[in-house]
């Protein structure tokens, strides 16, 4: 039995709209937000959960996690059903929400872990040495006096992230950890994401929207639209299937007119050199830059993927999502 | 600017109309402790009657339940936005601010009440003899108390935007102005009509700006102020509201002098 | 007992967040007293003018205001909290309690317990204390129970009062003011003993919030006076009345939270 298994899992949410007038009672919608879901992840495995607005993300997150409770479907989580145990269960968990702060504004972030270890009722010694852990790995032993409010938004994740592991859970929910955050402290949050699971053997589910979250951590991806599961799988395969077009740019060293190329691709002038976006199925990209070759001296020549936010993108119009 | 002076009301309006549920619960809620309070002074009265009649004392508490919006403190939304910094943008606009949050405060006022104290005069009017509200004292007496009334409301809205300034000055919404709030509650009648006072300790708060917003209307609804009297009481209210809303003003240009943006 | 020193520790948090803002919190605490204060000196005034109430001298009135208004904001210090589960609902804090090994309700209470009321507590006892020296009350053993049984079931029904509160919250904001009609209302209306009131406002205190057999029955009893003319016995049974009335919306809460986690916000 793996570690999570989740079977045709469904949830369907009722919307009420406003009263219209003249109407006596309201319109009621249904709103399938998970249709026949159903995945299974291994224990220790880092899975990336990704899909428009509304997809349904934070509704699998939420049954997950047991605030939730679905129509139908089985739902185990190490070997339980979430909703039913609610208090055994998120004594394993740890969640950190990207726009939601679980730490009490006001007081040095220490006081907040302190009630935390008293709530999730964690044994003294074992509380110390994980704190201990903790605040060197995300770099707060100086910050622990500080109440929240004081903190940059950088620093303010960092303490969220700890307060969620204080209590060492086996599986962690992260939603959108990386909003907001400036280069560096994003690094430094894949780094310590990467590292807790390996050391601590940590199952990481990761909703997100930023994809470079996605292909630096997660070597599995799972896209989620409309309420189904639409792909399960490494990303590389996933940015494969819709990464039809690339871009190469190239400049010639002297005023060198751009060869005769194939119909397939298209070729823009951009500054003193050329765009050209091809389809590696049509023509491959070593024919191309042979033509390209013959044509005379290339000074410059770059060749890039597109953007993955553009693929995914693409995607997501492909699938009319 | 007068143009967005009327959109302050156009917008309360809109809002307090879109809560139309939470203005029937505020109704209720009123009609509630309306009923609580007459029941109460009516079984005081039943055992040591005063010089002023009971009915008088009823009418002083369904009016007072009914404009019970003009007393309290400026809607949350105002001290809000000076305290998260929301006025920042405020600043930008070219509005005298003074004369903006005192529109907004006066829209607050005038369209809540308005809302609720139609449908409780009803219910008041309807309730039986002894319980409800009675006739004005006289026809006069009833023009000058909506004279009073208008005055009352320009005192009301001049004392919480001074009330505001000083949360500006200071940046703390709950502290002073709970404090502030709790004097408008005692003095100006709400927790204990100011006509049971003690006589001697009535020369003095009558006098107050407090009482300047409901008690003195009432009075002069109930007769316990005569038609005579109304010059008296008017010009008091009067003086009270120019000299409130200069201070106000003053305290406002202060403060944006030294703009303090909280937030950001 | 755990939750209790949770409790507790959540208390001192709180205390020591408000005072990050020294000037503001003992403003506050100033305010809780003159609001109560105010009210006090309303009691005071009225007893001034009209002497009595019914069968109840100014002792009697001060005394039934006191023993309410500690009950009253006892609850108010250390439940409130269970009102604002619907801004809880909105913001997500709901959802943060319901990943955490605790019962809700008593994450929702923890988390905001009022430190600010305590003065309010104060002037309360201050009531009470003037009120029972004016009726020359004698303490007894049993008198002491009585007391004791006012204020506990009397909590309990304004903690069940605080649950209809709760439950009309996470449906929504707006419609509280309703529900508050009978929470401070019912505070207003029974700090003055019950006889003085018309039958319906009897009926509602005593059959549906039972403020008059929580608090008005035992405070009779201690001011030596009968209210409604049953045996002593009632005094003590009576008060009882809090519990049910408690377990009853308790459950009803219950029933509402239950419904919030299968359809979500």
């Amino acid at each position: 039995m793996p570690y999570i298994h989740v079977e045709q899992l469904n949830k369907t949410f009722v919307l009420r709209k406003r009263r219209e007038k003249g109407r006596l009672f309201r319109e009621k919608t249904l709103v399938h937000a998970l249709n026949d879901v159903s995945f299974d992840i291994g224990r220790g495995e880092l899975v990336g959960y990704i899909g428009p607005n509304g997809a349904g993300k934070s509704t699998t997150v939420k049954i997950l996690s047991g605030i939730l409770t679905p129509e139908s479907g089985d739902v185990t989580v190490g070997g339980m059903v979430p909703w039913k145990e609610r208090k055994n269960h998120v004594r394993r968990i740890g969640v950190v929400f990207g726009q939601r702060m679980q730490l009490w504004w006001d007081v040095p972030i220490l006081d907040s872990f302190n009630l935390l270890r008293d709530i999730y009722r964690i044994p003294e010694q074992d509380y110390q040495k994980r704190l201990r852990e903790l605040t060197d790995a995300l770099e707060l032993g100086d910050l622990l006096r500080t109440p929240l409010r004081l903190m940059s938004l950088g620093q303010r994740m960092r303490s969220e992230l700890c307060g969620s592991l204080l209590h060492r859970p086996e599986i962690l929910f992260l939603d959108e950890p990386t909003i907001g955050l400036d280069a560096v402290s994003k690094l430094a949050l894949r780094d310590f994401l990467r590292q807790e699971n390996r050391q601590n053997g940590t199952t990481i589910l990761l909703t997100t929207h930023d994809m470079e979250d996605i292909a630096a951590l997660c070597p599995r991806v799972m896209v989620l639209g409309h309420g189904k599961k639409l792909y399960d799988g490494a990303l590389p395969e996933l940015l494969s299937r819709y990464d039809t077009l690339r871009v190469m740019t190239v400049r010639y060293g002297m005023d060198t007119p751009l060869p005769e190329l194939p119909e397939c691709c298209r070729a823009e002038r951009d500054g003193d050199g050329y765009k050209i976006t091809y389809a590696p199925a049509e023509i491959p990209t070593a024919q191309l830059l042979h033509i390209l070759q013959a044509a005379g001296d290339i000074r410059e020549l770059t060749a890039q993927p597109q953007n993955v936010d553009h693929l995914i993108a693409a995607m997501y119009r492909e699938l009319d999502l | 600017m007068i143009k967005s002076y009327f959109s302050a009301f156009r917008m309360r309006w809109k809002m307090e109309t879109q809560y139309r549920g939470a203005a029937l619960g505020g109704i209720l809620c009123q009609i509630f402790f309306g009923l609580i309070l007459v029941a109460l002074y009516r079984a005081l009265y039943a055992g040591r009657p005063q010089t002023l009649p009971l009915s008088a004392v009823v009418s002083y508490v369904w009016i007072q339940q009914c404009c019970f919006r003009i007393v309290t403190s400026a809607e949350s939304g105002i001290l809000d936005s000076v305290m998260t910094g929301q006025i920042a943008y405020e600043l930008c606009r070219p509005l005298n601010l003074y004369g903006y949050y005192f529109v907004r405060d006066m829209a607050y006022k005038i369209v809540g009440c308005g809302m609720r104290a139609f449908p409780m005069l009803v219910f008041a009017i309807l309730l039986p003899e002894g319980w409800g509200i009675s006739a004005p004292a006289s026809l006069p007496g009833f023009v000058l108390m909506l004279l009073a009334l208008f005055l009352g409301l320009l005192c009301a809205c001049a004392l919480d935007n001074i009330c505001m300034a000083a949360t500006m000055k200071t940046l703390d919404n709950r502290g002073v102005a709970s404090m502030l709030n709790l004097l408008a509650l005692s003095l100006s009648g709400n927790i204990l009509p100011l006509t049971l006072f003690p006589d001697s300790w009535q020369k003095v708060i009558t006098l107050l700006p407090y009482a300047q917003m409901l008690d003195a209307p009432i009075r002069l609804y109930t007769g316990e102020w005569a038609v005579a009297a109304a010059p008296r009481v008017l010009l008091v209210q009067g003086v009270w509201a120019v000299l409130l809303i200069a201070f106000g003003a003053f305290l406002w240009r202060q403060n944006l002098r030294r703009v303090i943006v909280q937030g950001g | 007992m755990d939750t209790i020193r949770l409790y507790f520790r959540s208390m001192k948090m709180l205390l020591r967040s408000h005072l990050q803002y020294p000037a503001s919190f003992i403003l506050q605490l100033c305010s809780q007293a003159v609001m109560l204060g105010g009210e006090l000196l309303a009691v005071l005034l009225i007893i001034d003018r009209f002497d009595s109430l019914n069968q109840w001298s100014g002792g009697d009135l001060l005394f039934f205001f006191g023993v309410m208004s500690v009950t009253f904001y006892i609850m108010e210090c250390f439940a409130r909290g269970v009102t604002s589960f619907g801004p809880l609902v909105q913001k997500g804090t709901l959802d943060i309690f319901l990943l955490r090994p605790r019962g809700v309700l008593t994450q929702v209470i923890c988390y905001q317990l009022d430190p600010r009321r305590l003065t309010a507590i104060l002037v309360g006892v201050a009531a009470m204390v003037m009120g029972g020296r004016q009726s020359n009350v004698t303490w007894t053993a049993l008198k002491a129970l009585a007391l004791a049984e006012a204020i506990v079931f009397g909590g309990l029904v304004v903690l069940g009062l605080f649950f209809i509160e709760a439950m009309f919250s996470v449906r929504s904001v707006k419609s509280i003011e309703v529900v508050n009609a009978l929470t401070y209302g019912g505070r207003s209306a029974c700090q003055y003993p019950i006889d003085i009131y018309p039958e319906p406002l009897k009926i509602l205190f005593t059959a549906v919030a039972p403020f008059a057999l929580t608090i008005h029955l035992p405070v009779s009893y201690i001011l030596g006076k009968n209210l409604f003319g049953w045996p002593d016995a009632a005094a003590f049974l009576c008060p009882l009345a809090g519990g049910a009335f408690f377990l009853i919306m308790y459950v009803l809460l219950q029933f509402a939270l239950r419904y919030y986690r299968s359809t979500g916000s």
